[in-house]
């Protein structure tokens, strides 16, 4: 039924193709590199913030063990980066930082999270790119979008959630203004007295939940445009970091208006519940 | 320390991040005003090619010049792009316009095929710079449109009287299908569709299966 006297038997668009196949092939592979990395870096991230949390106090030195036990991760995530920052330089910055976002906005959290418990500041984009550049190696420097930074920042203030109601449920106070809380010794003990105001300085400027409400006011500040990637991206991370914030504060009315009428440990709401049996 | 009160985070990042953002949206907001009136152009273009299904082979070659020219327009604004683009990262903004871009080009292939010029002066799958270019994944996509629309075109000939042009069209598809038959594709858009050539080429033998049939097949 064909007609063979132009039923070419190979098609003359076949070399051209074959670059197309070579040039494809290539992007494919490094595309999976980068996807494979930044799992890598995301499950190590994760694993150096849980240990992150087993910290209580604020501006303070992370604790020894927990350090040792990080060093570790740390030495994954940098291998990870080293090892794919190859694939991310130049014009592939941009191309695979879809890819690459996922393992960047972890680290972001991990980063950020430590360097809050550390000096209970928010680090600036200019720290978080500093802090990755460096794990680019040999190949060249990483680049930390701002989106990934700006995302990670949302993740973190979930850590600082678990954080302030694991310290509340442990020692009975939003962590935080520690040196202040220490002049109020008998606050709480005050308010289990019927002491019916609540001592404004019982509560320090600078806990927590002050930060988290602050940092929430910024975020939910900050104009992200009418439409694009960070638009949807962010509004879906307000609406859990609302969540967060609410949490601590049911978390901390629990604590004032029961005081210690209840076992140290119990929280008032089953999801912080089941957290707090995880960290013990 | 006046730092100590005044809370956790320097306002300072908030401002420079507002700052950065304000200034990722105007350049978006720049090549979104560009890619809107290459869309409106490629529109133009493709509603003077889709005359080509009910115009008689031997009048084709006006249809070809009057598609040239409104595609020069598209040139003209893919050019504007070229230079706007080409000050920022290729790939922060390509999504902005690849979709336009594609469609610019399969209009260019098929003025092309029908006879027109085809002559591009945009760069394919650059590499070595970071610049404004066609990415083969855009390339191949407006190739899979082409097929498509000659798919249609093969059955449009015949009702025209157009015997002959059915066996090119089958030829020319067919060896794009090897082509895409080599490749490695991923499960992406590109995949999806290309996946619908077969069928394309299938369609278009029937068609030269039904001329056959009937002698109605040219000698060559």
């Amino acid at each position: 039924m064909h007609h063979s006297e132009d039923n070419r038997a190979v098609s003359p668009f076949l070399p051209m193709f074959e670059t197309f196949r070579a040039e494809l092939d290539e992007h494919h592979d490094r595309r999976e590199r980068v996807i494979k990395a930044s799992r890598d870096i995301t499950a190590a991230s994760k694993k150096i913030i849980f240990s992150l949390q087993r910290a209580r106090a604020l501006k303070q030195q992370i604790p020894q063990g927990i350090q040792k036990a990080n060093k570790q991760f740390y030495e994954i995530i940098s291998a990870q980066y080293n090892a794919v920052s190859k694939d991310l330089q130049g014009l592939n910055a941009y191309r695979y930082s879809g890819q690459i976002t996922g393992g960047n906005q972890e680290f972001m959290e991990a980063a950020s999270f430590q360097h809050y418990l550390e000096k209970q500041s928010l680090i600036s984009l200019e720290e978080s790119r500093a802090k990755l550049r460096g794990l680019g190696g040999e190949s060249g420097s990483l680049m930390l979008t701002l989106d990934d930074y700006l995302l990670g920042i949302f993740d973190m203030t979930g850590e600082l959630m678990r954080f302030a109601i694991t310290a509340m449920a442990t020692n009975g106070e939003l962590p935080g203004g520690e040196s202040r809380s220490k002049s109020f010794p008998n606050a709480v003990n005050d308010i289990n007295a019927g002491a019916i105001e609540i001592p404004a300085a019982r509560l320090p400027q600078r806990n927590v939940l002050a930060d988290l409400r602050q940092l929430r006011s910024c975020l939910e500040g900050l104009d992200v445009g009418g439409n694009g990637r960070l638009a949807r991206d962010t509004e879906k991370k307000t609406e859990v970091m609302r969540i967060c914030v609410d949490k601590v504060e049911r978390a901390l009315y629990g604590l004032i208006i029961r005081g210690r009428e209840r076992p140290k440990g119990w929280l008032p709401m089953d999801e912080g519940g089941k957290q707090e049996v995880e960290s013990y | 320390m006046a730092e100590e009160n005044a809370g956790m985070v320097n306002p300072a990042i908030f401002e420079h991040l507002q700052l950065k953002i304000d200034e990722d949206t105007s350049i978006r907001d720049e090549l979104r005003e560009i890619v809107q009136t290459l869309e409106k152009q490629e529109r133009s273009a493709q509603s003077i090619l889709s005359r080509a299904h009910s115009t008689p082979t031997s009048q084709l070659q006006d249809v070809a010049t009057a598609a040239e020219a409104a595609i020069r327009h598209e040139i003209e604004s893919i050019s504007r792009l070229s230079r706007t683009a080409s000050n920022h990262p290729y790939y922060k903004y390509n999504a902005t316009w690849t979709r336009q871009v594609q469609d610019a080009c399969f209009t260019i292939l098929l003025c092309g095929w029908l006879g027109g010029f085809a002559s591009e002066a945009v760069p394919v799958n650059l590499k070595d710079r970071d610049a404004f270019h066609l990415t083969i994944e855009e390339y191949l996509q407006s190739l899979i449109s082409l097929v498509d629309e000659l798919a249609r075109l093969a059955r449009n000939s015949v009702t025209l009287g157009d015997y002959s042009r059915p066996l090119q069209i089958s030829q020319f598809i067919k060896d794009l299908h090897a082509g895409f038959q080599i490749l490695n594709l991923k499960n992406d858009s590109l995949r999806k569709r290309s996946d619908g050539i077969k069928y394309r080429v299938k369609e278009v033998e029937d068609v030269v299966y039904d001329l056959s049939l009937r002698n109605l097949v040219p000698k060559s």
